[in-house]
């Protein structure tokens, strides 16, 4: 115990001072309670925030999706109306023929062009075009007639750009009359081609 | 109706009663000639065979008056009224020995008809049906038929007629015949049956749809026709054996007036080119080859007995006129010149005639063209439409159909153009009658 002795006890005790001083300094951040209460509290504070905001984001989205459905939904029943008021304004129309002729007239022309502005917007659609006949010719000789007649529209349909895969025809000769009355006036409205669309 | 054909047995009548007074030439009507000829002919009431009381007198009745019926549709005999007969209508037995010719003769009666009956308890029994020459006094048919059953008494009756007429003009097939055509209820047309006689009606077609042109084939076994259904024309074919029927789909949107040829084969105008022209189709009701083409609409095909000429209707010169094809030469002669509007040609059997509707001012008419000279006839009149001629196998009558009545209905006459008779067919519109062989006679 001399010198040597001091000077370990002196390096001693300087690396306890030392040691105590990182000590102290290294306790005090967790020595510190109320720095440890706020934080679990900012941060269950935060994680509700987070969540409350993804539940907004969420329920935007859903919003935004409503929207966009709805307005699909819009969007489609318009079509659907658009398309029944086509296929409610193609069943409507009739065109009219000469006595035993297949011939389109002006009026004829200008309905087909109607019908087919119709078709070419809806892709899907059918057409059955019926040639009817009235009764004063003959029962074979009016069912080619009938053919002529749906054919002509069929073939006017085509050169105004409708798809022939969207048209059938048939000829129901004087089989079905529209008015079921021998005079001029009711043979006039008999000789004709129908227009029906295809559910 | 086919179990009959073995029910119902004939046996000729062998008693003959011998020639008298001078030789009479015999009651043979030319039905080809110009049709002023006529036969007055009466049908005794019937009676019993033993002479005893018929028990069932109302039996004969009805047998005589469908006979009655029956022939009163051969335009060349002409009934005599009973209280026209001197003396009375009555006949002393059916056998020759035991009629009094004279009071018929003097009556102006050329044919005469008994009616003998031997009842069974139950059954009609036998029945034997004569005819006889008055002048000639001689027994010209006779015969008898053993009957089960009462059902039996039509065909009886249709058969008897047959040879009646066989033995009158040497064709019967008028009542051999059966016609099929359209009938229209509610808003369906369906393919029915009926005799030229209007007895036997049958509904041959149940589709729910339009059915049109019904055509027999040859052999009578099978009716073709078009459908109108779920928007499109389907070939139809009605079979008798098994009384069932099948669909064919074909090229083309239409399918109009199916035709049988002679050889069984079946020509139809289609339109797979986007116009109406005839086909022939091969056994399995597929398009075989066209037999002409035509940038117009050519339509109802009929085909003479040899299938050499095939009467058609064509819109070649802009309105439709009526052609006729001959296959041997390949050439096609035109019929019509007349009018604007002549379609629904059918060609006699032998080829010489072509009957066709014409539309003038007061409707369609009914007229008859001789392709050896050009002539044409106008053999109905009216009122109305007469539309859809159809010649009979034996090429003398002329089945059609009608408005005359307010509906559509079917007629008889004859190439000569004799007084319509109504067909009866019951309620509904009924057009396009078409012959065939019965095959239940």
């Amino acid at each position: 115990m001399n010198k040597r002795t001091v000077f370990l006890v002196t390096l001693l005790a300087f690396l306890l001072l030392a040691g105590f001083g990182c000590g102290k300094k290294a306790v005090e951040a967790p020595a510190d309670p109320a720095a440890h209460e706020l934080s679990e509290e900012e941060q269950a504070r935060l994680a509700e925030e987070r969540r409350k905001q993804e539940m907004e984001r969420q329920a935007l989205a859903e919003r935004r999706l409503q929207e966009e459905r709805l307005a699909r939904e819009r969007e489609k029943a318009e079509t659907m109306v658009q398309i029944q008021e086509a296929r409610d304004e193609i069943t409507q129309k009739r065109i009219h023929f000469a006595f035993d002729s297949y011939e389109l007239n002006q009026e004829a022309r200008s309905t087909l062009q109607k019908i087919s502005e119709h078709m070419k917007s809806f892709n899907d659609l059918r057409l059955i075009i019926e040639g009817h006949c009235d009764e004063r010719g003959t029962a074979e000789y009016n069912l080619a007639l009938g053919e002529r007649r749906a054919r002509a529209a069929y073939e006017f349909l085509v050169l105004l750009g409708v798809h022939s895969n969207q048209m059938q025809i048939i000829s129901y000769g004087e089989e079905r009359p529209m008015v079921p009355e021998s005079n001029e006036a009711a043979w006039a409205m008999n000789r004709r081609a129908e227009f029906k669309v295809l559910d | 109706m086919r179990y009959f054909l073995y029910l119902l047995t004939t046996f000729v009548l062998l008693s003959f009663t011998p020639l008298q007074g001078s030789a009479q030439e015999s009651l043979h009507i030319d039905i080809f000639g110009p049709g002023e000829e006529r036969v007055n002919i009466f049908i005794a009431p019937a009676r019993s065979l033993d002479d005893d009381l018929l028990p069932r007198p109302e039996q004969g009745a009805e047998i005589r008056s469908m006979l009655q019926d029956h022939l009163a549709f051969l335009p060349f005999l002409s009934p005599v009224q009973p209280e026209h007969i001197l003396g009375g209508p009555e006949v002393d037995g059916v056998r020759g020995r035991e009629i009094d010719f004279r009071k018929f003769n003097l009556s102006r009666v050329d044919l005469l008809l008994t009616i003998g009956l031997d009842q069974y308890p139950v059954h009609p029994g036998t029945v034997e049906i004569r005819s006889f020459e008055v002048f000639g006094q001689r027994m010209v048919l006779g015969r008898a038929y053993d009957l089960e059953d009462e059902d039996q008494i039509p065909l009886m009756v249709r058969r008897f007629c047959a040879e009646l007429m066989e033995y009158l003009t040497g064709n019967g097939d008028f009542f051999r015949s059966v016609l099929a055509f359209e009938r229209k209820q509610g808003e369906n047309k369906d393919i029915w049956s009926v005799t030229p006689q209007g007895a036997d009606l049958k509904q041959i077609t149940r589709l729910e749809g339009i059915t049109l042109s019904p055509a027999w084939s040859p052999d009578g076994e099978k009716i073709a026709f078009t459908l109108l259904r779920d928007n499109r024309h389907q070939l139809g074919i009605w079979n008798l054996q098994t009384d069932e029927t099948s669909t064919f789909n074909l090229p083309g949107n239409t399918i109009i007036s199916p035709a049988f040829a002679p050889d069984g084969r079946m020509a139809v105008s289609l339109d797979p080119m986007g116009r109406p022209d005839i086909y022939w189709l091969n056994d399995d009701y597929r398009l075989d080859r066209a037999i002409m083409e035509h940038w117009a609409i050519d339509v109802s095909p009929s085909f003479d007995r040899t299938g050499n000429k095939m009467a058609f209707a064509s819109g070649r010169l802009g309105n439709p006129h009526i052609f006729v094809h001959d296959f041997k030469n390949r050439q096609v002669q035109r019929v019509t010149y007349e009018g604007r509007y002549n379609t629904n040609p059918s060609i006699s059997p032998d080829g010489r005639y072509v009957a066709f509707s014409r539309q003038t001012p007061d409707g369609h008419r009914i007229f008859v063209a001789d392709l050896a000279n050009g002539r044409e006839r106008q053999i109905s009149f009216g009122p109305g439409n007469d539309e859809d001629p159809a010649f009979s196998p034996d090429g003398y009558f002329l089945a059609f159909s009608s408005s005359r009545s307010g509906t559509y209905q079917l007629y008889l006459t004859t190439r000569n153009g004799d007084q319509p008779v109504r067909i009866p067919t019951g309620q509904g519109n009924a057009k396009a009658p078409k012959w065939g062989p019965d095959r239940n006679f």
